[in-house]
């Protein structure tokens, strides 16, 4: 966010030891954007943006505030339609999709600002995440007995396995709106998890937490990463905490694509140490 | 002491998942259906089981509908009358056109093509929300209002429609000479029958769509829920219960009404039994119809106990006063109503004698 | 079957006919009519445009959407004519009838807003159905069920008629001094509240409110004096509504049903538009007696009745924010 807070997660030591992550080989391509322009009325909100994302990695966008980087996502997952541009999806191009359309291809995301449903249960929100693999009709939930009880039961512990994983069984039951920040932040990635997502979008996954938080959403994000293999295209501010977990990282600046690489590429990138730090142009 | 769920441990989650998961409530449930069932029809007088209790028992399907609608999927309507009108009138020209068909199928299809018009009117919820989809479902219940009045074949050429005289098992359920033991046990069937599909929808993946749905569309939608069926279905089985409803009050409760009868005023009050007995919720449903319909009850009733005779018009007045003023009381007391105000209770009771 | 599948197309085209061509001819054989209907409705679309106002005026500055608009409008109409009959001179019945009405805006302050201050609007919509049950209660307790007749003349309200166009026209046209009073008053009255809400420091207070009573409150603008002021000022537009709806028919309760027909006004115009209540006011009332007088003969009677509504529906299908509504934007 701050030079500081760059130059102090760039200790030189890490360069010359590699994180395992880093080892590792990505070599299939899972979603691809080119060109990617999008404008709200006169503003421009992105402009030319083209990079991709491999299967099983961890990959940062960051930049300034205002950069474009939501934007970015909401472009991804179907909510704002570029002007020009495509996006291929695991092979498949496209122009324009619905939100519920790339749920149904495995997009998942969460929000900067939290977007839990307020009113139901931690155990709810979660199952609502379920929804897209329940098959059974209105009619049979009208019973709840027979195949419509023996479903809701399947996917029961399917939650119950994600609530274990995030350690939240103590909050089952609770409504969420009771809930601490650090805590319906976790309650989100649940969700998100719940859909058996290909791709997991993470928007500020650790904005406004304390140390400890960070620490434990890093673990779920790496575990989450690790266990199932699902790719992760997060935005975050801590870059402490993106020069660590990310394989590469894409750098955003006023909508334009200004560095696309790894932790250590883009560390070392001129322009991106100018937009961070400021630059007197003489 | 009494209502406590220490001990009780489930196993497995099909026992967490049970309609009510502690012992208690399970209790209390049987008790309430005993006496539903049983203990009221045995004792009952005849103006007990006509004037309250049937009365009583189809506001509570009608405010289930739309508790399914505005608790449940947060889609405000104030067209419920224009839909009980759908099913009344629906139910009288399938009885009338229809004289073999069973009494039973008279209602459900008369709930389906409420359905089928709720569907229709529930159309622009995709891009109205909120106070604009509210003056929208006004239109559904105005234009529904002049259709009734304007085409005399809904009304087969008269002013009013009636409540066919109708038997089931050999007893004569409907009509002005069936027995109000007879209409109770009719009534009494269909809402046990429909508050359990009710709960049971709102428990399961249906009802953590609609709620998604309420409580934040966009997520709602990013997960992989469509609005417009969604809404849709939500409007359609909304507009079933209404139509449901419209047709016990008419073969039950009225046995000949003009159609004037399901007017704006109507929407109103089904929609006071919603908030006073709490959005969202299946058995503040029950509570708050059973508020709204004892309250006139009581205003007629109690001036002559207090020995203060007041003129009907006076009466009706202070109705208006009375149902006005409780509204906004509840809504500062506690805007989720009776059905909260329980759940405090025993939450409380859990704690009792000792709440430290 | 033949026969069958003429009488089928002679009816529907007979439907057609009387939908799409019958009263567009109408229109051009007969433009006297055509003009008396257009007035018409021009003046009963200037009192929806009023009752509109007023609650504009209050979803504007406190994003409460009033159901009570219609039954305040009664309520003060009936306050100045009740007043003039035991004997009040007019000018005195309608000064207390604006105390009466400023009175009226403290108690909903106090009773109604201030408890539910940062509720979801849905909650404070409910209440105002509540206060709308109310008022009908009271007002019916205080001046009984039974409509009453304004009196015009000790108001000084001309209620002669123009006729103009006579040369033109088989018939002359009749244009209504009433209606010409109130759609002069009425517009002299929306240049004063837009002038009163952009141009003065309570208006801008009230402005800020609207947007967010919280950061409102944090910068030290007074919200209960707010919301006293609105309502008062919604109540001033209320009593003119009252009295003029009043002049054309007569006071009483019915106009409170009536006047929910300023709803699809407000869809028409946007919530939050001064000029677009007026226009959309204008727009349903024209409309109406249009559907009302020309489109009987294939809808039958009572097409005014939900005509505007539909109007508003479909324009809201096109348009979810209205026709002068602040365009909706959606965020993540």
């Amino acid at each position: 966010m701050t030079a500081a807070t760059l130059e102090r997660s760039a200790p030189p030591a890490q360069s010359e030891a590699p994180t395992p992550n880093a080892r590792r080989n990505f070599s299939e391509e899972l979603l691809k954007v080119e060109d990617i322009s999008l404008s709200f009325g006169g503003v421009k909100a992105l402009t030319n943006i083209s990079f991709d994302i491999r299967k099983h990695e961890i990959r940062a966008i960051i930049g300034p505030n205002g950069a474009g980087k939501s934007s970015m996502l909401n472009v991804i997952n179907g909510f704002y339609h570029p002007q020009v541009g495509t996006i291929t999806y695991k092979g498949q191009a496209r122009s324009q999709m619905r939100p519920h359309e790339a749920a149904k291809t495995g997009i998942a995301r969460t929000f900067q600002n939290i977007a839990l449903f307020k009113g139901m249960s931690t155990l709810d929100n979660i199952m609502t995440g379920r929804l897209l693999k329940m098959r059974r009709n209105f009619l049979w939930q009208a019973l709840y007995w027979g195949p419509a009880l023996k479903e809701e039961l399947e996917h029961r512990e399917k939650v119950e396995a994600i609530i274990d994983f995030l350690e939240i069984q103590a909050i089952r039951k609770t409504p969420v709106g009771r809930l601490p920040y650090g805590l319906q932040k976790r309650v989100e990635l649940g969700r998100a998890l719940a859909m058996d997502p290909e791709l997991l979008l993470l928007d500020e996954p650790m904005a406004g937490m304390n140390v400890e938080e960070k620490e434990d959403m890093c673990r779920f994000i790496l575990d989450v990463n690790d266990e199932f293999g699902t790719t992760i295209a997060l935005i975050e501010h801590d870059m402490g905490v993106v020069m660590d977990i990310s394989d590469r990282v894409v750098v955003l600046d006023y909508g334009r694509l200004l560095a696309d690489g790894t932790p250590d590429e883009v560390r070392a990138n001129q322009q991106v140490i100018d937009a961070y730090l400021g630059v007197s142009h003489d | 002491m009494l209502y406590r769920e220490a001990g009780q441990f489930k196993t497995n989650y099909v026992a967490d998942q049970a309609i009510f998961p502690i012992r208690q409530d399970r209790i209390g449930m049987a008790i309430v259906l005993l006496f539903a069932w049983v203990i009221i029809p045995a004792f009952g007088t005849d103006y007990f089981l006509e004037i309250i209790m049937i009365n009583f028992l189809f506001f509570s399907l009608a405010a289930i509908g739309l508790n399914i609608l505005t608790g449940y999927t947060g889609l405000i309507s104030l067209g419920t009358g224009g839909f009980m009108a759908v099913g009344a009138v629906a139910s009288y020209k399938l009885a009338v056109i229809f004289p073999d068909l069973n009494i039973i199928l008279v209602f459900l299809l008369s709930g389906l093509i409420a359905a089928a018009v709720g569907i229709v009117f529930g159309l622009p919820s995709l891009r109205i929300k909120g106070f604009y989809l509210a003056v929208a479902t006004l239109a559904a219940q105005f234009f529904l209002d002049w259709l009734f009045l304007r085409f005399d074949w809904f009304t087969n050429s008269s002013t009013a429609i009636e409540g066919v005289p109708k038997t089931l098992f050999g007893f004569l359920v409907t009509g002005p000479d069936a027995s109000p033991f007879a209409k109770y046990y009719v009534a009494l069937g269909f809402v046990t029958v429909f508050a359990l599909i009710a709960k049971n929808l709102v428990r399961s993946a249906i009802g953590r769509a609609w709620m998604a749905i309420r409580d934040m569309d966009i997520a709602a939608e990013i997960i992989g829920i469509r609005p417009l069926p969604t809404k849709l279905l939500a409007f359609a089985i909304s507009a079933f219960y209404s139509g449901v409803a419209g047709s016990l009050m008419l073969f039950l409760f009225y046995d000949s009404a003009e159609p004037d009868l399901f007017d704006i005023n109507l929407s109103f009050k089904v929609l006071f039994m919603v908030i006073i007995g709490g959005l969202g919720s299946i058995l503040g449903s029950f509570m708050g119809a059973a508020f709204i319909v004892m309250i006139p009850i009581l205003l007629t009733l109690a001036p002559d106990l207090l020995g203060l005779p007041i003129s009907s018009d006076l009466a009706k007045h202070l109705e208006f006063m009375i149902f006005g003023a409780l509204i906004i009381f509840f809504l500062i007391v506690e805007p989720n109503g009776l059905a909260r105000l329980w759940q405090i209770t025993k939450e409380k009771l859990r704690l009792w004698p000792f709440p430290y | 079957m033949d026969g069958t599948a003429f009488e089928f197309f002679s009816i529907a085209s007979g439907f057609l006919g009387g939908l799409f061509v019958d009263p567009f001819i109408a229109f051009v054989d007969r433009p006297d009519k055509l003009i008396q209907i257009v007035s018409q409705g021009l003046s009963a679309g200037i009192m929806y445009s009023l009752v509109a106002l007023g609650f504009v005026v209050i979803f504007k500055a406190s994003g409460v959407f009033n159901f009570a608009q219609g039954i305040m409008v009664v309520f003060a109409g009936l306050t100045v004519v009740s007043l003039i009959e035991i004997g009040v001179p007019a000018i005195f019945a309608i000064l207390l009838a604006i105390v009466v009405m400023g009175a009226m805006a403290v108690a909903i302050e106090r009773v109604v807003l201030r408890p539910l201050v940062n509720q979801p609007g849905i909650i404070l919509f409910m209440a105002t159905i509540g206060l709308a049950f109310f008022l009908e209660g009271f007002g019916q307790t205080i001046f009984g069920a039974d409509p009453k007749p304004v009196p015009i003349d000790a108001l000084g309200i001309p209620d002669d008629k123009f006729r103009v166009l006579g040369d033109f026209f088989r018939k002359p046209v009749r244009i209504y001094q009433l209606d010409l009073t109130a759609l002069i008053a009425g517009g002299l009255m929306v240049a004063a509240i837009i002038l009163f809400l952009n141009r003065t420091k309570i208006g801008r207070a009230l402005r800020a409110v609207a947007d967010d009573n919280q950061a409102a409150l944090s910068v030290g603008i007074p919200l209960p004096f707010i919301w006293v002021v609105v309502w008062t000022l919604s109540g001033l537009v209320a009593i003119f509504a009252g009295v003029m709806w009043g002049a054309q028919s007569q006071a009483g309760f019915s106009l409170a049903v009536i006047a929910l027909k300023a709803l699809p006004v407000l869809i028409l115009g946007g919530f939050t538009s001064v000029p677009g209540a007026i226009l959309g006011g204008i727009i349903i009332g024209v409309t109406e007696k249009l559907a009302e007088f020309y489109w009987r003969g294939v809808l039958g009677d009572g097409v005014e009745q939900w005509i505007g509504y539909v109007i508003a529906l479909i324009i809201l299908l096109f348009r979810p924010q209205g026709l002068f509504g602040e365009k909706i934007i959606e965020r993540v």
